[in-house]
Parts: structure tokens; sequence; C-alpha cells
């Protein structure tokens, strides 16, 4: 086997990103279903913790090919 | 114990992106391969079936004419006219054929003896991309000019003025670059690791069943595994056709509104 | 719209990566020929920062 063990903890790394987006957008998704008024409202929220979140795997990703 | 479970000695090789390559198909031009191939087909499988359900168009459709009229009636009302606005018209070709040809190709990952997603190299979704980055630029420039077009990616309003140094670079990288990558990167890698997962189940399943004798039975479980991905395949190629060609439309809708 | 949130979606991915790809990059090669070792994290701390006012700009401060 070759390859390098960083991608695999950027592998691993990623398990919380990607719950967190799901659990940001079904959080999203359950608000404007029972009050779809309160839209305009939910989505900067959603969308600034959506970019929080994608923010960290992203720097998983950049960690993951700078360090050796 | 041991050679009951495992009588095949050599390891198994599980499958990379070498199986990805293929041979040339005509003496060893390396620009025609099975891919290549198929993207004809594609055209001509598409072309042959539109040609085919509009031919005798009738005011009580036939199968066919519904099947080809429903698929376009999809584009032109959901792609069209929601998302681009009262200008649809103009787009509705390019999005139409965008579609059925990226459609196309993808399903091809799941037909059986073809079973290659063309889309599953790099380089055919960033030539679908280039048409689709080309026009929305067009339309941009066309619809504001040249001139305050870059002014509007560039120069936001609301910040001041030092700021522009650090913010400039990014928004210009994300328009010129990012937003077109994401593009094609998003159908290259679902059609890849779409691929590449069917790949280690059916393979993962031929070695187990050149194994020993317990092992023979568990190689049902993998191809039963294959063939039900292959269904989830077949859905995750259709919402990608349709992402690709939904997000177009989107970009041009931004590029047709007033202020970005 | 709904289908304004999904070009958002692949909007905000794009503008973080851009920023990570810009800044990141300027501090890794600065830190190639200077010789340092600090600037590459400085880069993209700049990257994330300038993605992060984008992202404010376009998206949240409606």
């Amino acid at each position: 086997m070759t390859g390098t063990l960083a991608i695999v903890g950027f592998g691993l790394s990623t398990i919380g990103p990607g719950t967190a987006t799901g659990l940001i957008f079904a959080a999203y998704i359950n608000g404007v279903a029972r009050q779809p008024e309160a839209r305009s409202i939910l989505q900067p929220i959603a969308f600034l913790g959506f970019a929080l979140a994608e923010a960290l795997a992203l720097f998983g990703l950049v960690l993951a090919f700078v360090l050796k | 114990m041991h050679t009951f479970l495992r009588e095949a000695n050599d390891g198994f090789v599980p499958p990379s992106s070498a199986d990805f390559d293929f041979a040339p198909i005509f003496g060893n031009s390396i620009l025609f391969t099975k891919p290549v191939l198929m993207v004809f087909l594609s055209v001509v499988i598409a072309a042959t079936f539109f040609i085919a359900s509009s031919r005798k168009a009738a005011i009580v459709p036939s199968k066919l004419q519904y099947a080809g009229e429903s698929i376009y009636t999809f584009i032109r009302n959901e792609l069209g006219r929601d998302v681009i606005g009262p200008e649809f018209m103009r787009f509705v070709p390019f999005l139409f054929s965008l579609f059925v040809f990226i459609l196309v190709n993808n399903v091809f990952g799941v037909i059986p003896l073809l079973q290659f997603p063309t889309m599953s190299h790099i380089g055919f979704p960033i030539g679908v991309t280039i048409f689709s980055y080309v026009c929305y630029h067009y339309v941009a420039i066309k619809k504001h000019g040249l001139g305050k077009y870059l002014k509007d990616i560039c120069f936001m309003p609301g910040i001041p003025k030092p700021v522009y140094l650090i913010l400039t670079p990014v928004e210009l990288l994300t328009y010129l670059v990012t937003r077109p990558l994401t593009l094609s990167m998003r159908l290259f890698a679902n059609m890849f690791a779409g691929h590449l997962l069917l790949l280690v189940f059916v393979l993962g399943g031929e070695y187990l069943l050149m194994s020993g004798i317990l092992l023979k039975f568990l190689s049902i479980f993998s191809f039963g595994l294959a063939i039900g991905l292959s269904f989830f395949e077949l859905g995750i190629q259709c919402l990608q056709a349709y992402i690709f060609t939904l997000l177009t439309a989107l970009y041009i809708a931004g590029a047709l509104a007033d202020e970005h | 719209m709904a289908v304004n949130d999904e070009a958002a979606f692949w909007s905000i991915i794009a503008y973080l990566i851009s920023g990570f790809v810009f800044w990141g990059g300027a501090g890794a090669i600065a830190d190639h020929f200077l010789g340092t070792g600090y600037l590459l994290i400085v880069g993209l701390v700049i990257g994330i920062g300038s993605s992060f006012w984008l992202i404010w700009l376009r998206f949240i401060k409606q």
C-alpha cells in the first residue's frame, strides 16, 4: 500500500463538517416548513453557519496537503 | 482454517484511477478511445430520439412524442421560465441540449455493456463547462457592457477603500476560475466516485467468488449491493444532469439581473 | 425562491475555495522564497477572513 496518512486524516475530519452541514440545513428546512414567512430571517443564519462549517472542512483539506 | 477461508493466494487488487484509462480503438491514436466513442454515440442517440419523437407531431400525441415533449416541457418551465425570467426563450435550446447531453452521457454508467459514465473523465465536464462559462459571461457583457461588468465584479459597494486590495483578487478568482471549476468538478467527482464504488463491489464480489467455499456465499451480498447501488447511481446521474443545468440557468439569470 | 438557495450554496463554496487558494497560495510562495515558515498560516487566515467578508456582503447582509 502506498499513499499518505494525511489523506486518511482528512477523510475522518470531513465527518464533522458533513454532519454539521446536514444539521444546519435540516433545521433550516424545518423552520421554513413550519413558518414560510420566516425564510428571509432564517436564510442568512443558515448560510453563515454553513460557511463556518465548510471553512473548517477546507482548512482540513489545506492542512492535509501542507503538513508533512 | 486459513486455507478454508482463503484459497487464492494473490491479494485483492483494489480498483484505482488506472481503471479509467482505455486502450485506443483504432491503431494507437490516443485521441480515439472508448469515452470519445461514447460521446459520439450519445449525440446520435439523443438526436435520433428527439427527431423520431417530433417527426409525426400530432394533436393527440403518441407515447414517443409524449416522452420527448415532457422532457422539453420540464426544461422550459422548471429551468427556463421559473429561473431565468421573461427573456427565457432565447436560452431554452441551449439548456435543453446541455441537459440531454449530460443526462445521456451519465446514464451510460449503468447501461449494460457500455457501463462507463463519460463524464468521469475530467476533460468532458470541463468541455461542457466552457460552453456555459462563455454563455453567461457573454450575456452579461452584452447586457451591461464590459467596463461596467468588470466594475460590478471588482468593486462592490459598502466597504472601505483599502480593503479592495484584499477582496478584489478573491472576487475575480471566484468569478473567473472557481465558480466554473466547482461546476465541472462536482459533475466529474460524482461520476468518478460512483463508478469507482460500483467497481469496488463488483471486483470485490469477483475476488470473493474465487476464494474459499465460505466466501463464495458472501460474494452474493457483494454482487447484490452492486446491483442495488446501480439503481442508486441512476438517481444520482439524473440529479447531477439536472443540477448542472439548473446552475447554468441560475448563472445566466444572475448575468441578466440588474445588479450582481 | 427555493432555487436561490442552491446558487448561494455553491457560490459560498466557491468563495471559500478562492480565498484559501489565493491568499494561502500567496503565503506559501512567500514562505518558499523568503525561507520563513509562518506566512502560510498568515495567508490562510487572511484568505478565510476575506472569504467571510465577501460572503457576508453578498449573502448575509441583505
